[in-house]
């Protein structure tokens, strides 16, 4: 297929980058186990249908600090909770942490460095994806979230990663989430940006016994951008780790959440793509039902329009000894042309046998049923057809818990699915 | 109002409808009763415009006008309306945003004001009241997860929002509680009016007593068998539908 030296200057020329002083270990072990590998390539098979040749014409330019308007991206709830990072950098002047409650920290790595010891710990075992590894040896600065033991957060927690490319780059998100015993938080993490460049981020979660975490995942970039992130929890016994990834923006974008789930531990992994134009975008998850009595729910849905194509992996283990485990997974996908494509599968591994397990996945286009009920109320077909796409999407959406964050996002599915002309559904 | 003559209909080449002759008032009350697999629900999607159906033969006029001109969509807001024996889920979408836009759409059809949300949260709250209906209703995506009966609750409010000429109910009353029958067939009278008509398709009498037809008709094989008053239900009741088609049989024999 494509030849193994596309884009080896993109892997030289970041290496090539000065290493950051901090975590210098880490960093060393990540450029050892980089040494001689090169970008994944469609004879991969863990990359068949997401080609990466277009990141070799990329070029790296260095990621500078840059100042931007960040007014457009505030949400009610959270002025007074958020950390922003511009190009992988801390923007002290943009954060804003006057109403983080009294012992939450929430911090740049660059001013904590002492509370990061779990840092490049979470998924230890778990394979180690190239992009991971490139942000581990490069990455600038990062957020750090730790929630003492048996608090809840009252207010959700902001975390904005913007990329202003002024030229092409490559920049390096992180973040390390620690939930104590008990703790509960909900936090919104959003990546937007502008111009051409490629955002590796890696986000490391803990979350300790009994402890609950939602985790709201926004991706907006730019549309000649790449994101292709990485996402490790561990979730100790009775601990619970609910996200819902929500992918708009990118030419090119991939998420791998890896979940490891322990004694009565359960885990929600929702997402939704919404894809036109050229748009790719590949989630690849894997759910570890390491010990009993686990649960997992996922549902995954993506609207592919234009010549877009989505593509969805979807693997569940489920260890010898992790009797009672509860694994739920859906993969529905809306085609709404011709040209449209996705890729779906499921991929169960069920090593115990007293388990519930379940699996479907769908591909087509609106259900005619719907359609006519519908029109019966009086909606012409086009109509019609907007609004079923509209709720396609927005039924991910429902359960956000963050009420400005769920209107700007219905608005912006509103006005991809063309349901802005029915008046405000929001 | 509504006029059918020797209406024939099919499903994936199946005839379903075998001449079906009807002839319905404004200000009247008709009930279809029949047994199952009949037709019953396929004339309420024949007329409401049901793709999948294929109209054979005959015609409908409502209003004087050749229904079949006219798509799905403009017969609802021409003021046919079916309650659906098997209401749709459809995710995502609320309730109240679905209800708003399917009552502008109808007044814009009509020249009649649009009402923004606020107004419109005025209103709905009068309809709702009507229907019994709890007000958390209102923000559930539309009929996902309804019970059975909440999602004919919810037929009957979208019913009361849009005000049809012409309502066809199917099944109504099937999987409805006690309470809920009364009070959804209360709310049904209420919008009877002189110049508005009502095509309710049961199997039981109940609902009779509370919505009181004039006219009662048997579909069995696609065909109405026989036509005669309210009392008919009652008897039906009693004597099941064998009688009939052995009359219809005989009948057709002489
Ligand atoms: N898609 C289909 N393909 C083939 N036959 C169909 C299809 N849909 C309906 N039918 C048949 O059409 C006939 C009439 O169905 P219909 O739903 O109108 O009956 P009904 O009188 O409403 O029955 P019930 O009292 O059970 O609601 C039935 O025999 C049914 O099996
Ligand atoms: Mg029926």
């Amino acid at each position: 297929m494509t030849s193994a030296v596309v884009g080896s200057n993109l892997l030289g020329d970041l290496l090539s980058r000065p290493r950051p002083a901090e975590w210098a270990s880490l960093r060393e072990a990540a450029e050892r186990r980089l040494a001689g590998r090169e970008l994944p390539t469609t004879s991969d098979e863990d990359w068949k249908y997401t080609d990466l040749k277009a990141l070799a014409e990329l070029s790296s330019g260095p990621a500078l600090k840059a100042a931007v308007d960040i007014s457009s991206y505030l949400l009610p709830e959270m002025v007074g909770t958020r950390q922003v990072f511009v190009n992988g950098h801390h923007a002290p002047h943009a954060s804003c942490s006057s109403a983080v409650p009294a012992g939450v920290r929430f911090f740049p790595m660059s001013t904590a460095s002492e509370a990061c010891h779990a840092l490049g710990t979470v998924g230890e075992g778990a394979a180690r994806d190239l992009f991971e590894e490139l942000n581990t040896a490069r990455f600038v600065d990062g957020a750090v979230i730790l929630v003492p033991k048996n608090l809840k957060v009252a207010l959700p927690l902001h975390l904005l990663f913007i990329t202003k490319a002024e030229a092409p780059t490559v920049v390096f998100p992180r973040v390390l989430i620690v939930l104590e015993r008990g703790a509960e938080l909900e936090l919104v993490e959003e990546h937007h940006g502008e111009g051409a460049y490629l955002s590796c981020p890696v986000v490391e979660i803990r979350v300790a016994e009994g402890a609950i975490l939602h985790h709201e995942r926004v991706q907006r970039e730019d549309p000649e951008a790449f994101h292709l992130g990485t996402l490790k929890a561990e979730v100790a016994k009775g601990g619970q780790y609910h996200s819902r990834t929500l992918t708009f923006g990118a030419r090119l974008s991939r998420q791998q959440p890896w979940v490891r789930l322990a004694e009565g531990a359960g885990t929600t992994l929702d997402g939704l793509a919404l894809l036109d134009g050229h748009q790719v975008a590949d989630t690849h998850s894997f759910i570890l039902h390491a010990e009993p009595h686990g649960t997992s729910h996922q549902l995954h849905k993506c609207i592919v329009d234009g010549r877009a194509r989505a593509i969805f992996n979807g693997q569940i283990r489920v260890a010898p000894y992790a009797q009672g485990t509860d694994a739920k997974q859906q993969s529905r996908n809306l085609l709404l042309s011709e040209s449209a494509r996705v890729d779906t599968k499921p991929q169960l591994e069920i090593d115990a046998d007293d388990v519930k397990c379940s699996h479907g996945a769908t591909v087509g286009a609106l259900d005619p049923e719907e359609l006519f009920y519908l029109q019966s109320r009086g909606l012409n077909a086009d109509d019609a057809r907007n609004l079923l796409t509209y709720g396609f999407a927005a039924d991910v959406l429902t359960h956000i818990p963050v009420a400005s964050l769920r209107r700007t996002l219905r608005h912006l599915v509103m006005a991809r699915t063309q349901a802005d002309s029915l008046g405000d559904l929001s | 109002m509504l006029s059918i003559k020797n209406l024939t209909a099919s499903i994936n080449g199946t005839p379903v409808l075998k001449g079906i002759n009807l002839e319905i008032k404004a200000g009247e009350i008709h009930a279809i009763m029949g047994p199952n697999g009949s037709g019953k629900s396929t004339l309420g999607k024949v007329l409401a415009g049901h793709p999948s159906y294929e109209v054979t033969g005959g015609e409908v006029l409502f209003e004087g006008k050749n229904l079949f001109d006219l798509e799905p969509d403009a017969r609802a807001r021409a003021g046919i309306f079916m309650g659906f024996q098997h209401p749709i889920e459809v995710p995502g979408v609320s309730n109240a945003s679905f209800l708003r836009l399917a009552y502008n759409k109808k007044a814009e059809a009509e020249g009649r004001e649009e009402l923004d949300p606020l107004e419109f949260d005025d209103f709905i709250h009068e309809k709702i009241k009507l229907v019994a209906m709890k007000e958390e209703f209102l923000d559930r995506s539309l009929n996902e997860g309804f019970s059975g009966g909440e999602k004919k609750r919810n037929e009957i409010l979208q019913m009361a929002v849009l005000e049809p000429k012409l309502a066809i109910l199917d099944e109504l009353d099937s999987g409805l509680d006690i309470d809920a029958l009364r009070v959804l067939g209360e709310a049904v009278n209420n919008l009877q009016q002189p110049d508005r008509a009502l095509l309710i398709i049961t199997h039981f009498p109940r609902i009779l007593e509370t919505i009181q037809p004039q006219f009662v008709h048997v579909l069995s094989g696609g065909r109405i068998l026989k036509s005669a008053g309210k009392e008919l239900a009652l008897e039906l009741e009693d004597r099941g539908y064998d009688w009939v088609l052995e009359e219809a049989a005989a009948g057709g024999a002489r």
